[in-house]
């Protein structure tokens, strides 16, 4: 693959940029809770079992609160809106505008969502985080960068952290301390502070600038025992009260030292309340990893129904528009019942400048395969790369397995909020099959008795079917796109874009085209900063153990035209289009075998590759048709998208791989045997 | 114009500036004229474009009065050319003829229009390729049985890759013979909806033309727009007007006399709905600016109510009609109910991308309740008893709706998430204790349709330390009122007015290069859609 250095005029772009964003003009921030209204529990760090709806009831606060029964748990992920580059697949580098990761890094970077719970996004990055990384860093833990330029890391086994870039432990308060002495009699000590703390009985505080531990001074993490009290009127022995206001007060004690001097107006003595997590993050990281980061696609995003997912966007400017001071937004594709202020149209909510963070807040809608991108400027911003796929997965794959798949959507009726009753409500589709109880089970297996902690999926659905009949063995997100060239080209280079000439060269599935859709793990270019980036970390190969079904969750966001993809070889099964199932208000499911779909953009459909017997007859056709060791392909037919700007060869084409196992995860970066 | 209504609740004196500044909200029903029989001229006349430009073009105009308009409430005309063509409203089984003069320019030769999906009976004019045309000045007469409800496409059978695409397009909406019983009384769907109810009680018209869109209970409908779908391409308009201008005076059917305008490559800059652009597009019905191009796209819509969209793809390109905010269930294609086997329930796909395509039509069922959100949409606030609209109840109907009461605001309130806040610290007079923080509003761009706060609705807006106009009888406090005083929107755009205060959504192409205007943006195919609460009363008289 071809690669060119980015010539160094740009580079002075960039330190000039750099110098511009100081970090005090920045507001940058990430919410990930650990529990919630929805989701009281300490820990929400993994999804329980579906044993049946959440039990509500009203509180004290008069709102509706869960009291048992409490399904899903909460998700967290952080993205970069800024600028970055790609590689086409004959070889031209292409600037974009993009989002990145912010979170998940090595999750993304091997084709995977970067969708976290809290106890995988709330930890702090075990080491300084370098421009690039987790090329970068992965790159040097293989020993094969920067001196072998042709030798990607293929894996990122090197680099396997997953939290929010940038957090750190928050110094919620720190105060100079007045005066700070243990007197002449046991063990208490008494702080005297220039400005209240806000300490309760029991709290920890950090005594620092003290000269040292005990016996040296007064360092170190203390309990409060009491606080915001008046001195004593008859006064403690060898202690001064200089008559502060009761929260400027505050005692703990030293067990194993007495007597230890008194401290008065040091200039080096502080009370602190301890560093915390709480969403502070160092904008510098954010810059260093952020900048010129972006991917194509965008970062993907799944979660379960019954989570609730906080979504960050965080603007770090696009270097190479600096003229530019374009905001960003997220609109997440199809949400139904979307609030506008989360809806991410700058023109009815809010729009994300230069230097700011903005968490989306979205409890998890239906099951179904939606996306998301940018809302600003759509035609320039979406052709120029801002975009990105989301999915939902079903509450029926955590139907335990001791249940039918119909029990269980029959208990999602007993929840309004989870009901889909098509007598009442015309916009759902996941109504209760017209068949009844086929008898199928559900496949979730608690780990303990209880069957409310974690537990393992064996198997795997697409929507609330109730009847199995969405049933997959692998998922592959699969993103339509296209780039115009020339439109990239204007886009980073300060002219007027036109966008009725726009027409697109390069045709995409997860940012890349044939052959580069098979090429494994991530794809990195060198952008103008001097430093790698996985800006494609998506691949396309589809792995399908013989005889299985693949999920293909295909969005289209094309700016230009619609676009076809065909399967060459296995059938697909469309069962659901535009995050619904595909099933009439009776119940009768409308799926239909095919071997080509056509999407505009803004849209998405679900289709198995159905690489098993189902209707092939009586004599089966997995074993002769479809047998392990075969290749088939996706292409579009609509061959003048079979091109690479002007290589008449590659474009909208990736290749489907009958394996005797898959092993290594149900999605990208699994192994075909 | 008369769009806003204030309710006594929020009676407050600033308020009474507002339609100074709401020139341009209008909303819009289906307007059209009724039969059933019709008498159209195609002629000529320049579109205005909101790009400044004036568009040499062919369209309908109403031959002398209509017989009629609909729907009652609206003021329609139809005096002169139009792009789209008036749209006729008929009822299942009349018997509907079309006269249509030809009063295009001689060169342009003959004419005629085609209605696909009915049988046609042509008399007289001259023979064409598809039917009986009109030639220039002279007349043709076609007659059909309206047999299917729903909505239709009409446009020029003659030369259609130049005639339709100078203008000569149109729909036909045929309304049911029989609504279906339930449907006159609120909406059986959503049990015990009540919507008309509701309207009644906060003095809304109705603008609807019908009260069910098909002879089906599941197709009732508490509001409709129609959207006609269709690009253009300046050139063919140029080059038309050129040869006319130089053959002005020739005799028709002479050699000669027609023209020869290249209609490929096809290369449109302007992508129009109901022959206007964002944001002629949200401009009222029937705006004396646009004189050819009376219909607008401008919806608007309570939460719970069943709002049909009727569509129409009219130009020669596919286009992804993005409707923010929540899904459409498709009810028919071309006039025809998508149903399951059992014949009455619904069948048509769920769609939050509604494909128009060339020539044909669906009928739709979009609404929003805010199901699900997990947040109260309105920031209720139930410890506040000085403010009785913060602190209103929400009972849960059989579907977990608040419809007991027609005459609250809160009417149709999703209930489950009653009082529940959205944010973790206390925002304005909106309870804290939520899962979200909404960061300082200085590092925010606030659009011209943001009201300021996540809430929905004026009341709403305020308590949520918004800006607001002063209120005499909301907010908790003096203190609260003074600081939230003002007229402003954090914009200072009043697209969405302090007394309105609704959740907008875009509502566009999603081929998102069809959202410009002659390559700029924002402008073609594009409208704000809004969810307004009750206490704003949808007005669709312009």
């Amino acid at each position: 693959m071809t690669r060119r250095n980015m010539s160094t005029a740009w580079l002075v772009v960039v330190l000039v940029c750099l110098a511009a964003l100081s970090a005090n003009a920045q507001s940058f921030r990430v919410q990930c809770p650990t529990s919630t209204i929805t989701h009281p529990s300490l820990n929400n760090n993994a999804e329980p079992a579906y044993t049946g709806p959440t039990t509500l009831a009203l509180n004290a606060n008069q709102f509706y609160a869960p009291t048992a029964n409490v399904n899903g748990a909460i998700k967290c992920q952080q993205v970069s809106g800024g600028d970055g580059y790609s590689t086409m697949a004959n070889g031209v580098q292409t600037f974009m505008f993009s989002f990145g990761p912010l979170s998940g890094l090595a999750d993304i970077a091997n084709g995977q969502p970067g969708t976290e719970f809290p106890s995988v996004f709330n930890t702090v990055a075990p080491q300084i985080l370098l421009p690039g990384d987790p090329a970068t860093t992965d790159g040097i833990a293989a020993n094969t960068w920067p001196t072998s330029w042709g030798g990607f890391p293929l894996s990122t086994a090197g680099f396997t952290w997953n939290g929010a870039v940038g957090l750190e432990p928050d110094i919620a308060n720190l105060v100079s301390i007045y005066d700070i002495s243990q007197g002449t009699s046991g063990n208490a000590v008494y702080v005297q502070l220039n400005a209240p703390l806000g300490l309760t009985t029991g709290a920890s505080v950090i005594i620092s600038g003290t000269g040292g531990a005990p016996p040296a001074g007064y360092d170190g993490t203390w309990t409060v025992t009491a606080a915001n009290f008046v001195f004593p009127t008859a006064g403690i022995p060898g202690v001064t009260n200089y008559a502060f206001t009761p929260n400027f007060n505050f005692t703990f004690t030293i067990p194993t030292a007495t007597g230890l001097p008194d401290i008065l107006e040091s200039q080096t003595a502080t009370a602190a309340t301890p560093p915390v997590l709480d969403g502070h993050v160092d904008p510098r990281q954010i810059m260093d990893i952020g900048v010129m980061n972006g991917n194509i696609p965008a970062p993907l995003v799944a979660f379960d129904e019954d989570d609730e997912m906080f979504l960050t966007l965080t603007n770090v400017g696009m270097i190479m528009r600096p003229d530019l001071f374009e905001q960003h937004t997220i609109h997440f594709h199809g949400y139904p019942n979307a609030s506008s202020v989360y809806d991410g149209v700058p023109d009815a909510s809010v729009a994300i400048n230069i230097g700011g963070s903005f968490t989306y807040y979205y409890l998890a809608p239906d099951a179904g395969t939606y996306f998301w991108h940018c809302h600003i400027t759509p035609p320039e911003h979406l052709q120029m790369g801002m975009v990105g796929q989301l999915y939902v997965r079903p509450r029926q794959n955590r139907v335990p397995i001791t249940k039918t798949l119909y029990q269980g959507l029959v208990e999602q009726q007993l929840d309004l909020r989870t009901a889909c009753n098509p007598s009442a409500d015309i916009l759902c589709s996941a109504t209760l099959p017209a068949g009844g109880d086929n008898g199928q089970k559900g496949g979730f297996v608690c780990t303990n008795a209880l069957c409310t902690g974690s537990g393992t999926v064996t198997k795997m659905f697409t929507y609330n079917d109730g009847d199995g009949s969405t049933a997959y063995d692998v998922e592959y997100p699969l993103q339509i796109h296209g780039f115009d060239p020339n439109f990239h080209f204007v886009g980073m280079t300060f002219n007027p874009e036109m966008f009725v000439d726009m027409k697109d060269k390069f045709f995409l599935l997860n940012g890349r085209s044939y052959p580069d859709t098979v090429t494994p793990g991530p794809m990195a270019t060198q952008s103008s900063d001097g430093r790698v980036h996985y800006g494609q970390p998506m691949p396309a190969i589809i792995n399908i153990p013989a005889g299985g079904r693949a999920l293909l969750r295909i969005a289209d966001l094309d700016v230009s035209e619609y676009q076809t993809l065909a399967s060459l070889g296995v059938p697909m099964k469309e069962v659901g289009f535009n995050a619904k199932l595909l099933r009439d208000q009776e119940g009768n499911n409308q799926a239909f075998y095919t071997n080509s779909i056509t999407l505009g953009g803004g849209e998405s459909l679900d289709v198995l590759l159905d690489a098993s017997d189902a209707g092939c007859g009586s004599t089966g056709c997995a074993a002769t048709l479809y047998p392990a060791g075969s290749t088939f392909y996706l292409y579009t037919p609509n061959l003048d998208h079979l091109s690479n700007d002007q290589e008449n060869f590659g474009g909208l084409m990736t290749e489907v791989h009958i394996c005797a196992s898959v092993t290594g995860g149900n999605t990208y970066g699994n192994t075909c045997n | 114009m008369r769009a806003t209504k204030m309710t006594k609740s929020i009676l407050i004196a600033p308020l009474f500036l507002a339609p100074l500044f709401l020139a341009a909200v209008a909303h819009a029903a289906v307007p059209g004229i009724t039969g059933p029989t019709f008498n159209l001229t195609a002629q000529t006349a320049f579109l205005n474009q909101p790009d400044g430009s004036s568009v040499y073009a062919w369209g309908y105009g109403c031959n002398g009065n209509p017989t009629g308009t609909a729907p009652a409430a609206l003021t329609v005309t139809c005096p002169s050319m139009q792009v789209p063509g008036p749209t006729m409203i008929v009822t299942e089984g009349q018997t509907v003829t079309v006269n249509l003069l030809n009063g295009l320019p001689a060169a342009a030769g003959n004419t005629s229009i085609l209605f696909p999906g009915f049988v046609v009976t042509a008399s007289g004019g001259v023979q064409g390729l598809l039917t009986q045309e009109a030639a220039p000045a002279g007349t043709v007469t076609y007659t059909f049985v309206a047999n299917s409800p729903g909505t239709h496409a009409y446009y020029s059978g003659t030369q259609g890759d130049l005639q339709v695409d100078m203008g000569l397009y149109g729909a036909v909406v045929v309304l049911p013979a029989t609504i279906p019983a339930a449907c006159s009384a609120g909406l059986p769907t959503t049990a015990p909806g009540n919507n008309a109810a509701a309207k009644t009680a906060w003095g809304e018209s109705d603008f609807r033309l019908a009260a069910a869109a098909f002879d089906n209970p599941k197709s009732c409908y508490d509001r409709e727009y129609l959207f006609q779908w269709s690009e253009m391409d300046a050139n063919i308009h140029k080059t038309a007007l050129a040869q006319v201008t130089a053959l002005n005076g020739c005799t028709a059917g002479a050699p000669g006399c027609s023209l020869n305008v290249p209609t490929e490559p096809y290369h449109p800059a302007y992508f129009l709905i109901n022959g206007r652009s964002m944001p002629d597009l949200m401009d009222a019905n029937f705006a004396a600016e646009y004189p050819h191009q009376p219909y607008n796209g401008n919806p608007h819509m309570h939460p719970g109510e069943m709002t049909l969209v009727r569509t129409i793809g009219q130009g020669r390109w596919q286009h992804p009609f993005h409707e923010h905010a929540n899904h459409v269930r498709i009810l028919a294609r071309d006039g025809n109910m998508q149903l399951a086997p059992d014949g009455t329930d619904l069948a048509g796909l769920l769609m939050f991308n509604t494909d128009t395509t060339p020539g044909e039509s669906f009928d739709g069922i979009f609404y929003f309740t805010g199901r699900g959100l997990n947040w109260d949409p309105y920031g209720h606030h139930p410890g506040d008893t000085s403010d009785p609209l913060g602190s209103l109840s929400c009972t849960a109907d059989a579907n977990g709706y608040n419809t007991g009461a027609p005459t609250a605001v809160n009417y149709y309130e999703w209930c489950q998430d009653h009082n529940k806040p959205l944010e973790v610290a206390p925002n304005g007079d909106v309870a804290a204790g939520g899962p979200a923080t909404l960061p300082n509003p200085n590092i925010f761009t606030n659009g011209a349709w943001y009201g300021g706060t996540p809430y929905l609705g004026p009341d709403a807006t305020l308590r949520g330390g918004g800006t607001q106009a002063c209120a005499s009888t909301t907010g908790s406090t003096a203190a609260n009122q003074a600081s939230t005083c003002s007229d402003l929107q954090p914009s200072n755009i009043q697209a969405n007015p302090a007394s309105e205060r609704g959740w907008a959504y875009m509502w566009h192409s999603h081929n998102e290069r069809e959202i410009t205007t002659n390559n700029v943006f924002p402008g073609g195919m594009l409208m704000m859609m809004l969810v307004d609460t009750r206490e704003f009363v949808i007005d669709e008289s312009q």
